[in-house]
């Protein structure tokens, strides 16, 4: 059995453990979503019912180069699921690095690659079905900004095929440091979305190709 | 008394496979001679007879819909070549009628994107889409890996196929490509004639020349599909509006494309096209011969070998259906192995 399977185990830590979070957040504040949405107490009365998204393909360079890189590196970050956002790489060598690179998404080869395990697993509710292809990033709630029924909106973002390839690569300079925070920003994400106007994407397209990129743009490295 | 425990080591040494397609028990799946290597990457999900038999069992498990009533084998019954016999579109649970008919599986080893307009891109994935389609079995694979959790049943099938109990959302759609993969037919006539065992009647021998004049560059032996999608010439159905390829690349030229499918017992797997509006044989061949006549059906996706009708006499069209029917294959249509497992009782399922 693939050990990923047990949701969001780690490794232990040690020195030569890398130690990635990736935190949502509502602006300064942490997102947790437990037996309830999050509430953002905004001028839009903004709730968060759900917010999933994949961060793959990690990779930690030197110069540019590419000096270390985590094997089978798929993972499903999870608001609902804090275990989720901790994730720890192993650097047994001990490389020197000076950024990390990773992917928002899954690649093409892997979304053509058939059924998969761990984070992969379509019970994960990632995996659109009425045609194939991982769902990249998941966030459903609901705002005063949104004249949709309920005021709700559901963004499912996703795609690999030309033109509408969704999956995003995010560099970020570090000092050299065994401890990286990065945080996903939902209320900058949602700040860039006309909710008068789009209230649901559920399929691979142009729009869902530019809000993929304004996701990735609201990544940032606090430490 | 002391007891020693011995601990015994083995070395199991499992060799690759020198084909690609070499499977790790080559007797489940063999490729018939003259036949192009298989799509399917087997290494990825080698073929192992507890699996098969565990996606065989779920094929036929109604546990897989919402309401328990429909498997996979109500639209895809064995004796219409895995069609849903008779039914020009399918219907799933609480009657609901799909927009689309179901296509005879089989050979799909060496398919490689899905669905009559491929919008599904690997084998393994197929089974998600009826899973979760509202029209079809209305569930998700998240709620029905929970109910097999709680069957007395699956645990042990899972056990025995995957050498522990755990079920998760790969290995049930592993186990059903599995099934899907050992579906081969092979053995018609046709194939007996290729093989030099069998001789063709002057008709069917005649029918056959018809075939290969104007049949068989979309649908090509030995699959009787060139797996490409084209436009036959069908005018559009003004309720359903179905594009077919269209709606997943949304290029324009792929409007009204659909997949080519095999006429490998077609005698059985009536209605025919994507929308089943023909029931019978001669309605597609009559089909074929007028479609420059109707002007309507004129578009310009329109395959360039339909561009002007193909003229077939009326005993031509006898010749070619003699030898259409040739293309049935009574070992895989009735071969038991393909059959609802009378060995397995199945539960409802406990919500
Ligand atoms: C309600 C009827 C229905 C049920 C239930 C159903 N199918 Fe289908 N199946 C269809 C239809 C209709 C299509 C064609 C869909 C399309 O083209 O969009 C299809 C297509 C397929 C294909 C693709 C064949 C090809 O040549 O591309 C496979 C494989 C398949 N089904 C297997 C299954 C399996 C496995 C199950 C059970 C998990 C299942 N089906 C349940 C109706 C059904
Ligand atoms: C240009 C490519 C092309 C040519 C040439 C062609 N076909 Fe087809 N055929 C198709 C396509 C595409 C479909 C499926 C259309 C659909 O699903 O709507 C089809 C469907 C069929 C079907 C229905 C199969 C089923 O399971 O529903 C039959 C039978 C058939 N063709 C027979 C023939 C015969 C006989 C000829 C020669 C006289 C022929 N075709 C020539 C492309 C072609």
């Amino acid at each position: 059995m693939n050990c990923r399977a047990v949701f969001g185990q780690q490794s232990p830590v040690n020195a030569s453990t890398i130690r990635l979070s990736i935190i949502p957040t509502f602006g300064a504040k942490s997102i947790v979503i437990r037996d309830s949405a999050f509430q953002a107490k905004d001028a839009r009365n903004t709730q968060i019912d759900m917010l999933k998204f994949y961060i793959s393909r990690i990779q930690f360079l030197h110069k540019g180069a590419v000096v270390l890189e985590e094997a089978q590196s798929f993972h499903l970050i999870d608001a609902a699921r804090e275990v989720s956002f901790h994730l720890a790489v192993q650097n047994k060598r001990g490389v020197r690095f000076d950024a990390v690179r990773f992917h928002l998404g899954i690649d093409s080869a892997t979304s053509v690659f058939g059924a998969m395990g761990g984070d992969l697993d379509p019970t994960r509710g990632m995996y659109w079905t009425w045609q194939s292809g991982y769902i990249n990033f998941k966030c459903e709630g609901k705002s005063n900004a949104c004249t949709a029924r309920n005021n709700e909106f559901q963004f499912h973002l996703g795609g690999y095929k030309q033109p509408f390839d969704c999956l995003q690569t995010l560099t970020f300079p570090i000092s050299v440091s065994d401890t990286i925070t990065i945080q996903f920003d939902v209320e900058r994400f949602l700040s860039k979305i006309d909710m008068a106007k789009h209230h649901h994407f559920m399929s691979p397209s142009a729009d869902a190709v530019r809000l993929s990129a304004q996701a990735a743009e609201s990544f940032r490295i606090v430490h | 008394m002391k007891t020693k425990i011995v601990f015994l080591l083995f070395f199991v040494v499992i060799g690759i496979a020198a084909t690609a397609f070499r499977t790790s028990n080559d007797w489940l799946f063999v490729v018939p001679r003259g036949w192009q290597k298989p799509a399917y990457n087997f290494q990825q999900n080698p073929l192992h007879k507890q699996k098969i038999e565990l996606g065989r069992a779920l094929f036929y498990d109604p546990l897989l819909s919402k309401n328990g009533m429909v498997s996979c084998a109500s639209c895809h019954s064995q004796y219409s070549a895995f069609t849903h016999g008779d039914h020009a579109l399918s219907h799933g649970i609480h009657d609901s009628i799909g927009t689309r008919n179901a296509p005879a599986l089989m050979n799909l080893a060496w398919q490689r994107v899905f669905m009559r307009d491929g919008a599904i891109n690997h084998l393994d994935m197929q089974a998600l889409a009826p899973i979760s389609n509202p029209a079809e079995m209305g569930e998700s694979i998240t709620h029905v890996v929970a109910k097999m959790q709680a069957t007395i049943l699956y645990p042990r099938l899972f056990a025995a196929a995957f050498g522990d109990s755990v079920i998760t959302g790969e290995r049930t759609l592993k186990a059903i490509a599995q099934f899907m993969l050992i579906l081969v037919s092979s053995n018609a006539k046709y194939d007996s004639v290729t093989r030099k065992q069998a001789v063709f009647s002057e008709q069917e021998r005649k029918g056959y020349v018809l075939f290969k004049k104007h049949c068989s560059t979309c649908h090509t032996e030995p699959f009787f599909t060139n797996h490409q999608f084209m436009n036959n010439g069908l005018p559009v159905d003004s309720t359903i509006r179905d594009l077919g390829r269209f709606g997943v690349t949304q290029n324009p030229d792929d409007s009204l494309k659909f997949a080519v499918p095999t006429l490998r017992n077609i005698e059985f797997s009536y209605p025919y096209m994507h929308d089943g509006r023909f029931k019978r044989l001669p309605d597609v061949l009559n089909h074929y011969t007028a479609i420059g006549l109707q002007n309507r059906t004129k578009s310009h996706t329109l395959a360039k070998e339909l561009q002007t009708p193909i003229a077939l006499s009326s005993n031509d069209k006898v010749d070619l259906t003699a030898f259409l029917l040739t293309l049935t294959d009574r070992g895989f249509l009735f071969n038991p192995a393909f059959s609802f497992p009378r060995n397995i009782v199945f539960e409802t399922a406990k919500d």
